[in-house]
């Protein structure tokens, strides 16, 4: 048997004469694009790995008809939906079956990427240049002058004109074959029939997009008899869109596709968990130190460090085996502009992640320090870049300031960048937050595969630490507020 | 002499044929002509053809748009020969449903990751190997760490033109059988809902992370729990559910990826993953877990073999009577989804006279304040819906007799509040007291401090309102 189904069951179960006939009008041009479709899979052995995408519009009912996969799609999306049938399994053919309105309206995007995108899929636009299940509204292709039921007077330019969609498409890079064919006498039909085959065919043989455009009938809406029709393409539609070979690319292989792989190892390594666990140097989480959870927030210009310098310390509690968490926060600039980090650090499980009172402020620049200094938790501590900030505002009398120079100490290291790690370094001396040596491994961790920073950073740690000694953990001041 | 070759003439199945005089034109000898009388069948009155000087061209066949109406001899033959046998769609059997299978994952550090990436692993743990998606704010990273990671797992990622083809590209992935996801954010997240809807009356799975923004329109990219009522009301026209999760944490983002997909499988549809800005943005711990998935090949796939030729996906039912069916098919498995699905996180709520509900990262804070509540004397506690749809009701109800109020806190209008309503009221329950809320919106989070002082300051049962 062909490659259509023997009984149509799907059209209304088949009942009666719609077991054999289609739902098509007499004369439409659908049927025989169908008819060419089927043969050409047929002919090219294909008919297990085809999936057919019916679009909306009168060939909705492609899947009543052509005994293949088939999937229906939303109106204008077949392309889409053809390119996750060929992503899915790439072996299978999958055809695009579409009509005007649909392709060349409403799915004018999913049309020309998938072209462009240039994979093998093979799409057979149906043109008739009206709407057919709608009942005969204006499409993109309607010719100037012809009336429709939205264009009662006739097209004229307000409504637009014609888009030549076999043009269009060829003009892209993507597609290997478009050509434009019509159904009107016997030699029209023999070059459609070879032109769907050939569509087809280049997609078997893995070669790329191709786009067969069929100028047809549809002698309902035209209010023609269906061989006045055959003549109205040929006399009226001809001159708007030329037949023939629009684009035929000396084909090369589209490339091999990719075998999914599901090794557990390799998603491991994939996802960068495979390294061993990170030593731990914590003796407990430091509930001393602010009375329980604490909360820390890294403010200033995009560039700063304070994204790093909050992961880091996020990384360095979740080492220790404590919870983190870290939020952060951009102006609208893809460059520069403000970055603000919440950081949040608990013995087993962090609530609010947001910190509204720091307990600690590191603050990069001016700006940020008049904006989240007056919130510092009372107790808190800041540390700012003394470098850029000259003029600190007066803290509530129980916050601790402590100005440390991280700019010029990371200038004087021949590493600008290093400026959040040195305030990292003032930060840790000042509050005594984890062994000194959580940190450095925490950095270390950081720069894996970047080994050539690792000096520098430790370096810069060391030196913030220093900068801010006299006013650290080991001297006693906590004991007053505590 | 050569023998000379007859060709077999057509066959007209005049029944089928519309007299539509495409062949009129094609005989070259003029051996067709329009017909005369009404076929008693069609009603229609078929072409006249005068097959005696026919040469057996079959350009009239190939002129006819009919499959079954001016045929070759051969095809005649065939179909004369199986009239009376039955053959829909051909004589295959179904195709064999391979399950999924779990696959043991050696031990490894854990992971200090963001929510949206978080998610993206727990796809690829859950098999996922085909992403579409379009990049928007702050979903994007999820797609990106996809785009990293697919390529070296054998994996698609590929860049939709717009979030309208992002859908359509996992409907016919999902169609497919494979396992197929994106991260979009809540403007995107409206452009996918007709596809979603198409996903829901085809029954195709696919999983959707939104990681919801302040609207409406554009809004901005700060966190709000902008969408519930879209994930939970309106997945695009008609009859449709999905099961929406709703993580609070890094971890959650991972594990209920994971979730998402064998839901999605399990109940052949999509699943939502409400994520908000914060939490897709929000770094954590995540554990991974023992076990990966290798997907199965479901027996309704439309794959591109032998075995699933006879399968259709199409969301179309063209006779009334059989769209009915299909829908209250759907209601029924809606059903299932609410009496296996409801989730829900309780945190001190076995004497909790304060109840506050609260989902998402806001429910982190709740959970602080709870907690903060808890050190002051008031017996606070959090009942946090893990599943939005499925509301988890079930687990609510016994602890509304103690509960003397109950205080939603969330980061919208109200949309939280209106599924609790709503859960309340299909079961047919009331909370007896006031429900009372503490909403921000436009990208702010109510805080713990906030959440504490809204219910210490007011111990009636009026409502309380954030400053």
């Amino acid at each position: 048997m062909s490659t259509f189904y023997e009984r149509f069951e799907r059209h209304d179960h088949a009942a009666g004469l719609k077991a054999q006939s289609t739902h098509y009008c007499p004369g439409c041009g659908h049927g025989l694009a169908h008819k060419y479709l089927a043969r050409a899979i047929e002919e090219l052995g294909v008919q297990d790995r085809t999936i057919a995408i019916s679009p909306v519009g009168c060939s909705v009912f492609l899947y009543y008809y052509l005994d293949v996969g088939n999937t229906q799609a939303a109106h204008g999306r077949a392309p889409a939906v053809a390119l996750g049938h060929k992503f899915a399994n790439p072996d299978s053919v999958v055809v695009s079956y579409q009509g005007d309105g649909d392709l060349a309206s409403i799915g004018l995007t999913e049309i020309m990427h998938a072209a462009q995108l240039g994979v093998p899929i093979t799409v057979i636009f149906v043109n008739n240049a009206v709407y057919g299940m709608t009942g005969g509204q204006l499409a993109p292709t309607t010719l100037m002058g012809q009336k429709t039921t939205t264009s009662p007077l006739g097209r004229d330019r307000t409504m637009g004109q014609p888009l030549r969609m076999a043009e269009l498409i060829a003009q892209l890079d993507g597609p290997v074959y478009v050509e434009r064919v019509a159904l009107f006498d016997a030699k029209q039909r023999v070059r459609a029939a070879k032109a769907i085959k050939k569509a087809l065919r280049l997609q078997v043989e893995n070669k790329g997009f191709s786009l067969v455009e069929v100028l047809s009938e549809c002698p309902t809406h035209l209010h023609l008899t269906p061989l006045e029709a055959q003549r109205w393409v040929k006399e009226s539609m001809l001159p708007v869109f030329p037949l023939g070979v629009k684009k035929d690319a000396t084909p090369t292989d589209w490339g091999t596709w990719q075998k999914a792989d599901f090794d557990p190892d390799a998603l491991l390594e994939a996802v960068g968990a495979r390294a061993p666990p990170v030593p731990r140097f914590c003796s407990g989480f430091p509930h001393g130190l602010f009375g329980g959870d604490i909360g820390l927030k890294l403010a200033g210009a995009g560039g700063d460090g304070a994204q790093t310098a909050a992961m880091l310390i996020a990384r360095a509690a979740i080492n220790e085996g404590f919870d983190a968490t870290h939020i952060p926060s951009y102006g609208p600039e893809s460059r520069g502009g403000t970055s603000y980090a919440d950081v949040r650090l608990a013995q087993d499980e962090v609530f609010s992640p947001d910190v509204p009172t720091p307990h600690v402020l590191v603050a990069f620049n001016a700006p940020s320090l008049a904006k989240f200094g007056l919130a510092v938790a009372p107790g808190g501590v800041v540390v700012y870049d003394s470098s850029v900030v000259r003029e600190p505002p007066a803290f509530d009398a129980s916050v601790r300031a402590i100005g440390v120079p991280c700019s010029e100490i990371a200038a004087e290291l021949g590493e600008r960048k290093v400026k959040n790690t040195v305030a990292l370094g003032a930060l840790q001396c000042a509050t005594g937050l984890f062994p000194d040596e959580t940190f450095l491994a925490a950095i270390r961790q950081a720069l894996q595969g970047k080994s050539k920073l690792v000096a520098v950073n430790e370096e810069a740690f060391r030196r913030g630490m220093r900068a801010a000694e006299g006013c650290g953990a080991d001297d006693g001041w906590f004991g007053w507020w505590i | 002499m050569a023998p000379v070759e007859v060709r077999p003439k057509p066959v007209l199945r005049s029944k089928y044929c519309k007299g539509c005089g495409r062949c009129i034109d094609a005989c070259a000898q003029g051996l067709i002509e329009r017909g005369t009388d009404i076929h008693p069948a069609s009603g229609l009155v078929p072409i006249a053809l005068h097959p005696e000087a026919c040469n057996g061209c079959g350009l009239c066949v190939d002129a006819c748009p009919e499959p079954y109406g001016l045929v070759s001899a051969s095809l005649a033959a065939e179909l004369d020969a199986s009239e009376d046998r039955r053959r829909f769609p051909h004589p295959r059997l179904p195709a064999e449903e391979v399950p999924a299978a779990r696959a043991a994952l050696p031990e490894g550090r854990p992971l200090v990751v963001k929510g949206t990436h978080a998610a993206a692993i727990g796809a690829l743990l859950a098999g996922c190997r085909h992403f579409f998606g379009y990049p928007i704010t702050p979903s994007t990273e999820g797609a990106e760490l996809m785009a990293k990671l697919l390529p070296s797992l054998g994996g698609v990622f590929l860049q939709a033109p717009s979030e309208v083809a992002t859908v359509n590209m996992m409907y016919g992935c999902g169609g497919a059988g494979r396992p197929v996801m994106t991260f979009t954010s809540s403007p995107g997240f409206s452009l996918m809902l007709e596809g979603i809807s198409y996903m829901i009356g085809a029954e195709v799975p696919g999983v959707f992370v939104d990681v919801m923004r302040a609207g409406p329109g554009l809004g901005n990219i700060g966190p709000e729990q902008a969408d519930l009522k879209l994930a939970c009301r309106g997945l695009g026209h008609g009859n449709t559910h999905a099961v929406v999760l709703a993580p609070a944490t890094p971890q959650e983002m991972l594990d209920f990826t994971m979730l998402a997909f064998e839901l999605s499988f399990r109940y052949r549809n999509p699943v939502v993953l409400l994520a908000d800005g914060h939490l897709g943005e929000m770094t954590g711990k995540v554990t991974l877990p023992a076990e990966l998935v290798r997907p199965g090949e479901p027996a309704w796939a439309v794959s591109g073999d032998a075995a699933h030729r006879r399968n259709l996906i199409a969301s179309i039912l063209l006779k009334e009577t059989d769209q009915e069916a299909h829908n209250l098919g759907l209601l029924e498995k809606y059903a299932r989804m609410a009496e296996g699905e409801q989730r829900a996180e309780l945190f001190r709520c076995e004497d909790a006279e304060v109840l506050v509900v609260a989902c998402t990262t806001p429910a982190r804070m709740a959970k602080g304040a709870v907690r903060a509540l808890r050190d002051v004397g008031i017996a606070a506690g959090l009942f946090r819906p893990q599943t939005v749809w499925p509301f988890p009701i079930r687990s609510l109800l016994p602890l509304l007799g103690r509960a003397r109020r109950v205080v939603v806190v969330e980061a919208s209008g109200g949309q939280l509040e209106d599924e609790l309503r709503l859960a309340l009221s299909h079961a047919g329950a009331s909370t007896g007291v006031e429900i009372q809320h503490v909403r921000r919106m436009g990208g702010v989070l109510p805080s713990q401090g906030e959440i504490v002082e809204a219910i210490r300051g007011k111990r009636s049962s009026r409502k309380v309102v954030a400053a």
